[in-house]
C-alpha cells in the first residue's frame, strides 16, 4: 500500500494490489478548475503513472464537492493574445492526449457536476460513470458565457455521439442531469453512489484492459452520418440555419462552435484540435465574451451573493401574505411555497382566486422531483382565501394588486395591521414610486418595492426598489427572501418606473416612434434581434399590451411633468383608441394573431406611419434601439435611482431582454467608447429629438476618459 | 479583337433526373460521347483539328469528377490532340464553355474546339460534391440559402403572385409540348443509344402533355418548410431585412426540372471554318458573366444581360428571340419585368420547367434552341442568359450569318 501523494492539482494514489491508480483532482480552496496549476499536475500526475508498475488502470475523481465546473474565468477574461490562449490550450491538448493514449483503461467518476471544462476533461477518459443524482449537472455550457469549448469538447463529443447529439449539446450550451446525460451518451454508467461508481469503474477496467478511445481505434466510424458526407452535410447546414434563426447572428460563440465541428471532424482528431484551438483563441480574446463573462458570469455571481448588499442571518419570514390572484400573484405564491413559505394568497373575487390556485396546482404537478406525498403537501402551503383575517400575522405580504396608486392605497390602509410585529409590506409594482405608496403607510420603514417579472417562475430577477424610508434591515431581510426563493436581486431607489420599467418603455416606444416615421416594421423587428435583443419592441408591445403602454405614457407624464410629442406615441393612441388594437391578449396589435399566434404585421399599419425615410438601415436602426435604453439608464444613473454600474447591465439583460451579447448598456457604452457615444448621441438628438441628448454624467465621464467598468 | 463563330450545335434529349429516368443507365461520360460523335458525324471532321474540348459540369464528383471532357474525347474516339477541361461555373457552365472556347478563338490561341456540357442529375446528385459555399463558417461570413428559397425571395421582392408563377409554368409546358409536336428540337438532337446501337431515349422526357393549371395550382410549395421551419427564410434577413415573410410559392411544378443530358457546340474562326469548308451559322456578338447579390442569388440574368447588351452595343429591342433558363418561373418573369420585353420573343420553345435543366448542360443546350428558333424564323439576333448559384448571372448574344 503505497501513501497518497499531492502535488498542485491531484492527490496521487496507487493500490498495488488491484493495479489500480487514482488521481484525485484537489485543488485548493475547495474547488476545481482548469488552469496552470491543472496543466502541471496533470503532467506530474501522468509522469508519476509511468514509473508505476503493475499498473491495470487508472480512475480520476475529485475531493471536492463537483468534479470541475469549468475553466478558469479570470485566466480567460484577463486573456487578450489568441497565440498565447491557443499555446495555452495546445499545451493541456498534448496532456489530455498522453492521458487517452495510456495503454490501459482510465475511468473518470463523476460524483458531483462537470461542466464545460471540466466535462472536457472527462471526456478524455474511456469511460464515465456518474453518481445518479439530479442535483449533479453535466453539460458544455460555454456559448452562454460568449465562449466554446476548448479543450477538445467539439472534438470529442461528436466522435463520441455522434454530430447531431453533440451539436444539440454544445449549440444550446444544454446541462444534463445524470440519467438525461446517459441517454444522451455524455456518460456511459449511473451509480448509485461514490462507493457504488468506484465499484462499477473497477469492474470496468477490469472488463477492458485495451480499452483505447473510439477515434484512436483502427476504422473508427462516427455514429450516425459520416462528415463531409451528403446527410452531415444537409445536418449541418440545417443547424447552422436554425442557429442563425435563433441568434439573429449577434453571438458568435455558438457560430465558433459550429465552424470548429464542422471543420474539424473532417480531419484527423489531432489536426481537429488545432481548428478548434484556433476558434477557441479568437472567441477568448473577443470583446463580446469579455462583455458577457463580466456581466453574465461576475456580476451575476456577484449579485448572488449579495455582494455590496445588507445581510441578516434570519430573515425572520415564515407566513407570506399575496394580494391578488392574477398571473403575477399566483406566481408568487407557488414560487414562495415551493421554498418552504407558508402563503395566503388573497383575492377579492372567488373566481380570480380558483385561477390563481389553478394555475399553483399546475405548476405543483411539473415538480417531477416531488412524490405525491411532496406535492401534496406543497400544494397544502398555499391557502387561498376571500377573508382578509387569514393574513394575520404574515412576516411579508406582498401586494400584486392593479396598478393604481388609489386602489394600492386602500388596500394598504385596510391590512397592513394584519402583518405581524416587525412585518413588511411589500409593492409589487412596474412604476409606481414608493414614497407616493407608502405615503399611507403608518411603517415606512418596513415599505418597500418588489418588482417581479412575469412569469415569475422563470424569470431570474428581482429589481427591490428602496423608498426614502425603508430601513437596511427591511431591505436585508427580502433580500434573504429573495435568495432564498433564487432570484436575482438589483436594488435601486426610488423614482418613477424605478431602472428596468424605464428602460424597456424607453425601447418599446423607440421601436413604436421608429414605426411612426416610416421605418418597415420587419427591419425594426430583424434589427432589434440582429443586435442582440431578445425579442423585437413591436413583439414584445404587443405582448405587454398596447393599452398598458398607452396607459404607462400617460401616467408617466404625470409622474415626470413632462409630455412625449413623439409621433409614435401619436400612433400607439390611435392603435388603442381608434382602431382598438391593444394588442396580443385582444388578438391584434402591430401584428395580427390567430390562435394567439403571431400572423404577420397589420396592414393598416401602413396608412398611419410615415413615408419610408431615406435614410433607413439596420446599422441605424439597432443603433437607435440601443441607444435610446442607455440614454435611459445613464438617466436612472445620474438621478440616483442606480445605485452602481452592475446592476444596471444585470436589470437590462435579466429584465428587459437586452442584447446579453453586448453585456448590458454599460458594458456597450464602453465597447463603443464613451467619446463615441456622446458624438452620435448629439447627432441623434438633433435628428431625431432631443430624448436622445447625451446626459451630463455620460459627457463628463467621457471628457475626463473615464469608463463604467475596467478594461480588459 | 477576333471573333469565333458557330458551326453547329448538337444535344441529347433530357431524360428525367431520376432512377427511373431512360438514361439514367447511361454512363454520364457516354452522353458527352454521344454528343461529340454526332457533331463529328454531322460535319464530317477530322478530328486532328479539334485543338480543345471543354464542357461545363457542374457536380465534379464520382462518375463527373476528374476532367470529364478528356475521357469523352478519348472514348468518343478522337484524335488524341484533342485536349479536354471540364469548368464549373453552376448552372452558367455550358454557356460559360462556350464563353471559354469563344476567348480561345478570338485571342488567336485556338483556331477550332468543341464546347459544351453534361450533367447526369439521377447518377450524380446535385450537391454531392459538397464545397465551401455550403458550409456553416461560409454562412456566418457570406449567408447563403439554398435555390428555392431564393426563388421564393425573389418572387415576393418583385411582387409576383402564386397564378402568375403557376400560369408561366402551364405556358412553358404547352410551348414544350407544341415545339415537341411540331418537330422544333429535331435537327438539333441526338438519340441516346447503348453500346449495341439500341435507341435508349430518342426524344425528351420530361415535359408533361397533360399538365393543366389547375393541377400545378394544386401543388404544394417546396420550399415552405425547409424556409420556415430551418430558418433558411431567416439567413434571407442579412440582405433583405425589411422583408417581413417571403411568400413560398415555388413548387415542383414551376421550377425547372431535374434530368440528364448532354450538348455540344462546335466553334472556331471564321479562317479555319473556311478552310474546312464548314459553314457557319451565327457568329457570337457578346458575352458576359457578372457577380450579383448572393442571397437572392437568381438575379443575375438582368445584369448580365445589360452588360452583354452594352458590350455588343446593342438595345433589347435588337433582340428576336430570348432565351432565359427557367430555374425557376419567377427568374423569367423578373428578366420581362425588368425589359419590358414581350413574353411571346421569351422561350418560345417553352424551358427547363418543362424540359429540366440539367445543370452543366442547359447554356449550351439553350444557345442550340435559340439559334434553331432564329433559323425556322428567319430571324437574326438571339440572346441565352441564366442565373448561377452564388449570385452570378452569364448572358450569350449571337447573330446569325
Amino acid at each position: 500500500m503505497t501513501q497518497i501523494q499531492k502535488n498542485p492539482a491531484f492527490l496521487q494514489h496507487f493500490d498495488p494490489n488491484t493495479g489500480i491508480a487514482t488521481l484525485t483532482f484537489a485543488m485548493p480552496d475547495g474547488a476545481n478548475k482548469i488552469n496552470e496549476a491543472f496543466g502541471v499536475g496533470l503532467a506530474m500526475g501522468l509522469d508519476w503513472l509511468s514509473s508505476l508498475t503493475g499498473l491495470k488502470g487508472l480512475i480520476l475523481d475529485s475531493a471536492h464537492k463537483n468534479f470541475c465546473v469549468g475553466g478558469d474565468i479570470d485566466v480567460m477574461y484577463k486573456q487578450r493574445d489568441a497565440a498565447a490562449a491557443r499555446e495555452g490550450v495546445m499545451q493541456l491538448h498534448g496532456l489530455l492526449r498522453r492521458l487517452e493514449t495510456l495503454k490501459y483503461p482510465v475511468v473518470c467518476l463523476l460524483a458531483g457536476s462537470a461542466l464545460g471544462g471540466g466535462y472536457e476533461f472527462a471526456l478524455a477518459a474511456h469511460a464515465r460513470i456518474a453518481v445518479d443524482d439530479p442535483k449533479i449537472q453535466i453539460g458544455l455550457p460555454e456559448v452562454s458565457l460568449g465562449l466554446l469549448p476548448g479543450m477538445g469538447g467539439t472534438q470529442r463529443l461528436p466522435r463520441l455521439i455522434g454530430l447531431q447529439a453533440a451539436l444539440e449539446a454544445i449549440l444550446q450550451g444544454k446541462l444534463y442531469r445524470p440519467a438525461q446525460a446517459k441517454d444522451a451518451g455524455l456518460i456511459d454508467d449511473l451509480a448509485v453512489d461514490a462507493q457504488a461508481a468506484r465499484t462499477k469503474a473497477e469492474a470496468w477496467i477490469a472488463a477492458h484492459p485495451r480499452a483505447k478511445q473510439p477515434w484512436d481505434r483502427e476504422g473508427f466510424a462516427f455514429p450516425g452520418p459520416q462528415p463531409a458526407t451528403g446527410d452531415a452535410r444537409n445536418l449541418l447546414m440545417a443547424a447552422s440555419a436554425m442557429l442563425f434563426k435563433k441568434t439573429a447572428g449577434a453571438f458568435k460563440g455558438p457560430e465558433a462552435a459550429l465552424s470548429a465541428v464542422q471543420e474539424g471532424t473532417q480531419l484527423t482528431f489531432d489536426a481537429g484540435l488545432v481548428v478548434e484551438s484556433r476558434y477557441f483563441a479568437g472567441m477568448v480574446t473577443s470583446d463580446q465574451a469579455k462583455d458577457m463573462l463580466r456581466t453574465i458570469w461576475y456580476h451575476r455571481t456577484a449579485a448572488e451573493k449579495h455582494d455590496g448588499l445588507p445581510s441578516v442571518e434570519e430573515g425572520g419570514i415564515r407566513k407570506i401574505g399575496i394580494l391578488g390572484a392574477g398571473m403575477m400573484g399566483a406566481g408568487l405564491a407557488f414560487t414562495s411555497a415551493l421554498r418552504g413559505y407558508e402563503v395566503v394568497l388573497k383575492d377579492i373575487r372567488q373566481e380570480a382566486l380558483d385561477r390563481g390556485m389553478e394555475h399553483c396546482l399546475g405548476e405543483v404537478s411539473k415538480r417531477r422531483e416531488l412524490d405525491e406525498a411532496g406535492k401534496k403537501q406543497l400544494a397544502s402551503r398555499i391557502k387561498p382565501t376571500l377573508a382578509s383575517a387569514d393574513l394575520e400575522g404574515c412576516d411579508l405580504i406582498i401586494e400584486a394588486v392593479f396598478e393604481k396608486l388609489e386602489i394600492k392605497h386602500q388596500v394598504n390602509q385596510e391590512l397592513e395591521g394584519l402583518l405581524a410585529a416587525n412585518g413588511i409590506w411589500a409593492s409589487n409594482t412596474s412604476a409606481l414610486p414608493m414614497n407616493d405608496l407608502a405615503i399611507v403607510s403608518k411603517q415606512k420603514d418596513r415599505f418597500i418595492g418588489m418588482h417581479f417579472f412575469s412569469p415569475v417562475e422563470k424569470m431570474p430577477l428581482l429589481e427591490i426598489i428602496m423608498g426614502a424610508e425603508t430601513s437596511q434591515d427591511t431591505l436585508a431581510r427580502c433580500l434573504h427572501y429573495c435568495k432564498a426563493i433564487k432570484k436575482l436581486p438589483i436594488v435601486v431607489n426610488d423614482g418613477y418606473g424605478f431602472y428596468t420599467t424605464r428602460v424597456f418603455s424607453a425601447y418599446a416606444l423607440e421601436g413604436v416612434q421608429l414605426l411612426a416615421e416610416g421605418h418597415p416594421p420587419a427591419l425594426i423587428e430583424w434589427a432589434a434581434r440582429s443586435a442582440g435583443m431578445v425579442v423585437g419592441p413591436l413583439q414584445v408591445f404587443d405582448e405587454v399590451s398596447l393599452s398598458l403602454g398607452r396607459h404607462g405614457i400617460e401616467q408617466g407624464e404625470k409622474y415626470l411633468g413632462t409630455e412625449l410629442k413623439l409621433a409614435g406615441v401619436e400612433l400607439l393612441k390611435q392603435l388603442v383608441d381608434i382602431h382598438k388594437r391593444n394588442g396580443k391578449a385582444a388578438g391584434a396589435g402591430f401584428y395580427n394573431y390567430e390562435d394567439g399566434r403571431r400572423k404577420g404585421f397589420w396592414d393598416g399599419l401602413k396608412s398611419l406611419v410615415a413615408q419610408m425615410p431615406a435614410e433607413s438601415s439596420e446599422t441605424l436602426v439597432q443603433q437607435r434601439l440601443l441607444l435610446i435604453q442607455c440614454v435611459e439608464a445613464l438617466k436612472a444613473l445620474e438621478s440616483g435611482v442606480l445605485r452602481n454600474h452592475r446592476d444596471a447591465d444585470l436589470g437590462a439583460i435579466f429584465g428587459v431582454g437586452f442584447a446579453p451579447n453586448t453585456g448590458g448598456p454599460f458594458s456597450y457604452l464602453d465597447r463603443i467608447g464613451l467619446n463615441n457615444a456622446v458624438a452620435t448621441l448629439t447627432a441623434f438628438a438633433e435628428r431625431y429629438g432631443t430624448r436622445y441628448a447625451a446626459p451630463a454624467i455620460l459627457k463628463k465621464m467621457a471628457a475626463a476618459s473615464e469608463r463604467f467598468f475596467e478594461k480588459v | 479583337m477576333g471573333e469565333a463563330y458557330i458551326y453547329d450545335v448538337v444535344r441529347t434529349p433530357r431524360g428525367k433526373g431520376k432512377n427511373n429516368g431512360a438514361l439514367y443507365t447511361v454512363r454520364p461520360v457516354d452522353l458527352v460521347v454521344t454528343v461529340l460523335k454526332a457533331l463529328q458525324a454531322r460535319q464530317g471532321l477530322d478530328t486532328r483539328e479539334v485543338e480543345d474540348v471543354v464542357m461545363g459540369c457542374v457536380t465534379q464528383t464520382g462518375e463527373q469528377g476528374s476532367c470529364i471532357a478528356r475521357a469523352a474525347a478519348l472514348e468518343a474516339g478522337f484524335d488524341q490532340v484533342a485536349a479536354g477541361v471540364t469548368l464549373n461555373r453552376f448552372c452558367g457552365s455550358g454557356l460559360e464553355a462556350v464563353h471559354y472556347a469563344v476567348g480561345q478563338i478570338a485571342a488567336g490561341f485556338v483556331d477550332l474546339m468543341i464546347a459544351g456540357g453534361v450533367e447526369s442529375m439521377s447518377r450524380v446528385p446535385m450537391g454531392s460534391d459538397g464545397g465551401a459555399m455550403w458550409d456553416a463558417t461560409n454562412q456566418w461570413r457570406v449567408g447563403t440559402v439554398p435555390q428555392g428559397v431564393a426563388a421564393d425571395l425573389l418572387a415576393t421582392l418583385r411582387g409576383f403572385s402564386r397564378e402568375e408563377v403557376d400560369q408561366f409554368a402551364f405556358r412553358s409546358q404547352k410551348r414544350a409540348v407544341e415545339a415537341i409536336e411540331k418537330g422544333c428540337f429535331q435537327r438539333g438532337i441526338v438519340a441516346v443509344r447503348d453500346q449495341n446501337g439500341e435507341v435508349v431515349l430518342a426524344r425528351d422526357e420530361f415535359p408533361r402533355p397533360d399538365a393543366t393549371f389547375e393541377g400545378l395550382s394544386a401543388l404544394r410549395p417546396a420550399f415552405q418548410m425547409m424556409g420556415e421551419q430551418f430558418g433558411l427564410d431567416t439567413i434571407t434577413k442579412r440582405a433583405y431585412p425589411h422583408i417581413e415573410r417571403i411568400e413560398h410559392i415555388h413548387t415542383a411544378g414551376n421550377s425547372s426540372g431535374i434530368v440528364d443530358g448532354a450538348a455540344a457546340v462546335l466553334l472556331a474562326s471564321k479562317e479555319k471554318g473556311a478552310a474546312l469548308g464548314l459553314k457557319p451559322r451565327a457568329r457570337i456578338r457578346a458575352a458576359a458573366v457578372v457577380g450579383d447579390e448572393p442571397i437572392l442569388m437568381l438575379d443575375g440574368p438582368i445584369p448580365a444581360t445589360r452588360k452583354a447588351l452594352k458590350k455588343a452595343g446593342m438595345d433589347i429591342r435588337d433582340i428576336d428571340l430570348i432565351e432565359v433558363n427557367e430555374a425557376f418561373a419567377a427568374v423569367p418573369l423578373a428578366f420581362m419585368q425588368a425589359f419590358g420585353v414581350s413574353p411571346e420573343i421569351v422561350n418560345p420553345h417553352g424551358g427547363a420547367i418543362a424540359l429540366g435543366h440539367p445543370l452543366g448542360a442547359t447554356g449550351a443546350m439553350l444557345l442550340g434552341t435559340v439559334l434553331d428558333a432564329l433559323e425556322d424564323r428567319d430571324q437574326t439576333t438571339g440572346l441565352v442568359t441564366a442565373c448561377i448559384a452564388g449570385g452570378m448571372g452569364i448572358a450569350t448574344i449571337i447573330e446569325r450569318v
